[in-house]
């Protein structure tokens, strides 16, 4: 009688997770690889894209990175009645929950992070490479006074190396937070850093929307999108 | 109310005479012009298709024709007044489709030479096409015609949704194509003498014209006209009324008019609601209960945010504050994955670090949304969340006070559908709360296929569909249309809404109602009130 929905198309082969990191680590989770995101990719990676358009379309990954990340967090059984005066068998919320973002480029994320939590505390780190070391060193960290006891959706972007995440981590733990409540939400792996990453962290859940090629020689992103930051 | 209405229509908006006239009889049908090809309204259009999605009737279309100034904008009006609680009717003048004129007949035009009166005047195949698509409850898009220029403008007149059309013109019953379109012919008689009279006081007192230029020209175009053209066209009438004093006339035609409408009214609202119970199948049997994988539905993932969402908005403690934001969140989510739909083709890219990436992108141009009215709008933040620059358009559908059944308000759609060669290339939207008894969505459904939209580029976007509710009727008649919703809810509960005193109950009769269950309540009153 009635023909089953077509599938959603999906993304080109050659850019599935998969193809540039295989097996994914366990902890690592991949927005749903389809036609939809990469277009939305193909959008941000473009370098002809205005500011403008750069916003919109990389507020709307963030808004699905977020959305996907909270789905990680716990929730427990909650019965309502409904205004028809019926009942729900539903789930509540659990846990309170706050966002960190690692200066400058994951402050960028912020905004979609409201929109998703509203009024949501948030949190700042900014780690800057050591000129002597050339390792990455904390400059400045602010969190909220009860952080210990929140689950942390940790902000950055890209991750390229991993050094300032994983520093970032280290500052997190320090401060009370276990390695398990901490969600790290991200727009752009590359394999080399998120195997780095998930090695030292295995615990800690990873949520990226999408895993590119590599690095080159300068440790930039392959394809990557530029600098993100300057390109908000 | 239609008294009213007809007033506020016909009078406080008919336009000051313009004081640089210099025309000679075009200038009365400038004046008439804003009373006609207007879409009058007075308590929505009901269901002009049957369960199975295909249109049940044609609109009821009366021609009217006679002379000059011998009453048929009379007659229209009598019409419309006298049917009382009318539906839908269009207007549409003979006047909209004079020829669009070249250098030569403009210049003939302004110096009052060209005839006007006679039938090569008027484009008969585009008034017929025009007339023909209304007929079959298609858009039209008719010229405008500009009197003081004495040209067809570049501008359309976008008609549609009419149950009665009212097509007017001194030669509405000369051409046989026309003929072939109505389903009632009338021609307005009226003595040639009481016809120059009028048009004579009328000229003079209203356009300071003397009367030795109006004689001029009645015995070049006028008198000729009538006698060779419209006159005779009159053997082709159903009906003859006279041009004065015609009330028993006019009572005879509403009454016939009154009894084709209510042939062709369909009622189908309860019996969609609960379709297991209420419709047969082809067998006589009664239909089972549809099953959710037959209802070829696209829901969301049930992820622990989304069950949590939905338990927000279920609960009737929730304050409006949170309703608002987790309806908008919900929104987002919903009309996200509902681009899903849409098809891409690959397209390459230069990355800032000067790499290429071979990627995807939407192979759609027209893209727009449609959300119905009132609670479809609580999808519209979202919605804009996520596509920030197509057109939105809207279509108030409410429910009849007294029957319950879907009534068609008002129709603001995008110049995408409007226009019907891009309509097919458009990719829509639809937007609305829930799909429970599934009238309004099929209304909707229905009127962008009117419109010549593909079945397949339409895109249902709703928080929750009733599993045992009007969408498995839905589904059978448009099997083509994808429908995306947030959460599935059981069925749909009959129940009585008691004295609520609406638009055409001021009684306040209690009426039929359908409730989703578990749902949400009133997602529309809980957005916006």
């Amino acid at each position: 009688m009635s023909i089953p929905l077509p599938p959603p198309q999906p993304a080109n082969q050659s850019n599935f997770n998969r193809h540039h990191l295989n097996p994914l680590p366990p902890s690592v989770f991949t927005l749903p690889q389809t036609a939809q995101l990469e277009a939305l990719y193909t959008i941000i990676r473009d370098k002809e894209t205005k500011r403008g358009d750069f916003l919109f379309y990389s507020d709307r990954i963030i808004r699905l990175l977020v959305e996907e990340g909270l789905n990680h967090l716990p929730v427990v059984k909650r019965t309502v009645e409904t205004p028809t005066g019926a009942t729900y068998d539903g789930v509540g919320f659990e846990g309170k929950i706050c966002g960190v973002s690692i200066l400058r480029a994951g402050e960028a994320m912020e905004a979609g992070l409201r929109e998703v939590c509203r009024s949501v505390r948030i949190g700042k780190i900014l780690i800057q490479r050591d000129e002597e070391t050339a390792l990455p060193k904390l400059f400045y960290s602010k969190f909220p006074q009860d952080i210990a006891t929140r689950y942390v959706l940790l902000l950055d972007p890209m991750l390229a190396t991993g050094g300032s995440a994983m520093k970032a981590v280290e500052v997190l733990i320090e401060h009370g937070v276990p390695e398990e409540r901490i969600i790290f939400v991200n727009l752009i792996a590359s394999p080399e850093g998120l195997t780095t990453f998930c090695t030292r962290y295995p615990s800690l859940k990873v949520v990226t929307g999408w895993i590119d090629q590599g690095l080159n020689d300068k440790a930039y992103i392959i394809p990557g999108l530029g600098d993100f930051g300057e390109r908000r | 109310m239609p008294d009213e209405f007809i007033k506020n229509e016909l009078e406080e908006h008919r336009p000051s005479t313009p004081p640089h006239f210099q025309t000679t009889r075009r200038d009365d049908l400038m004046y008439l012009q804003p009373r006609k090809n207007t879409v009058l309204v007075s308590h929505g259009r009901p269901p002009w298709y049957a369960e199975d999605g295909q249109r049940t009737s044609d609109a009821f279309v009366i021609g009217v024709a006679g002379g000059s100034a011998s009453g048929k904008t009379h007659v229209a009006r009598q019409i419309v007044h006298k049917l009382g609680s009318i539906p839908t009717v269009i207007i549409l003048s003979q006047d909209s489709f004079y020829k669009y004129h070249n250098e030569e007949e403009l210049a003939l035009a302004h110096a009052n030479l060209l005839d006007f009166d006679h039938p090569d005047a008027i484009d008969m195949p585009m008034f017929a096409a025009c007339l023909a698509d209304l007929k079959a409850c298609k858009q039209s898009n008719i010229p405008v015609y500009s009197f003081a220029e004495h040209q067809r403008l570049e501008e359309k007149r976008y008609l549609y949704g009419a149950t009665i059309i009212i097509a007017e013109g001194i030669m509405a019953l000369h051409d046989s194509a026309l003929r072939s379109l109505y389903d009632l012919k009338v021609f307005v008689q009226c003595d040639s003498d009481l016809m120059l009279a009028r048009r004579i006081k009328r000229d003079v007192k209203e356009r300071a014209r003397n009367v030795e230029g109006i004689l001029d020209q009645y015995l070049r175009y006028v008198k000729p006209s009538y006698d060779n053209f419209v006159r005779p066209s009159s053997s082709h009438a159903d009906i003859i009324v006279p041009g004065s004093n015609n009330e028993v006339a006019i009572e005879l035609i509403c009454t016939h008019i009154r009894q084709q409408l209510q042939e062709r009214s369909n009622c189908m609202r309860q019996r969609m609601a609960i379709p297991h119970r209420y419709l047969r199948s082809k067998s006589g049997t009664s239909s089972p209960e549809s099953r959710l994988e037959d209802l070829n539905l696209a829901v969301l993932p049930k992820t622990p945010q989304l069950e949590g969402i939905f338990t927000i908005l279920r609960s009737k403690e929730t304050s409006r504050q949170d309703f608002i934001f987790f309806v908008d969140r919900l929104s987002t989510i919903l009309v996200e994955n509902a681009l899903q739909h849409l098809p891409y083709v690959p397209k390459t890219v230069v990355t800032p670090v000067g790499v290429e990436s071979h990627g995807m992108k939407i192979d759609a141009d027209l893209i727009c949304g449609v959300t119905i009215m009132r609670s479809g709008g609580a999808l519209e933040r979202g919605f804009k969340r996520v596509i920030n620059d197509v057109p939105l358009g809207s279509l108030l559908i409410q429910s009849d006070s007294k029957t319950g059944e879907p009534m068609l308000l008002q129709v603001m759609l995008p110049a995408y559908v409007r226009l019907r060669h891009l309509a097919k290339n458009a990719w829509v939207f639809l937007l609305d709360a829930q799909i429970g008894t599934g009238a309004a969505a099929f209304m909707a459904i229905r009127i962008l296929l009117d419109h010549g939209v593909r079945e397949n580029h339409i895109v249902f976007v709703t928080f929750i569909v009733a599993r045992g509710g009007g969408i498995s009727v839905l589904r059978r008649a448009f099997p083509e249309v994808k429908v995306l919703c947030g959460a599935v809810d059981d069925r749909v509960r009959e129940g009585w809404l008691e004295g609520y005193r609406g638009e055409g109950n001021p009684e306040g009769q209690g009426r039929q109602v359908w409730i989703m269950q578990p749902g949400m309540g009133q997602i529309g009153d809980r957005y916006y009130i």
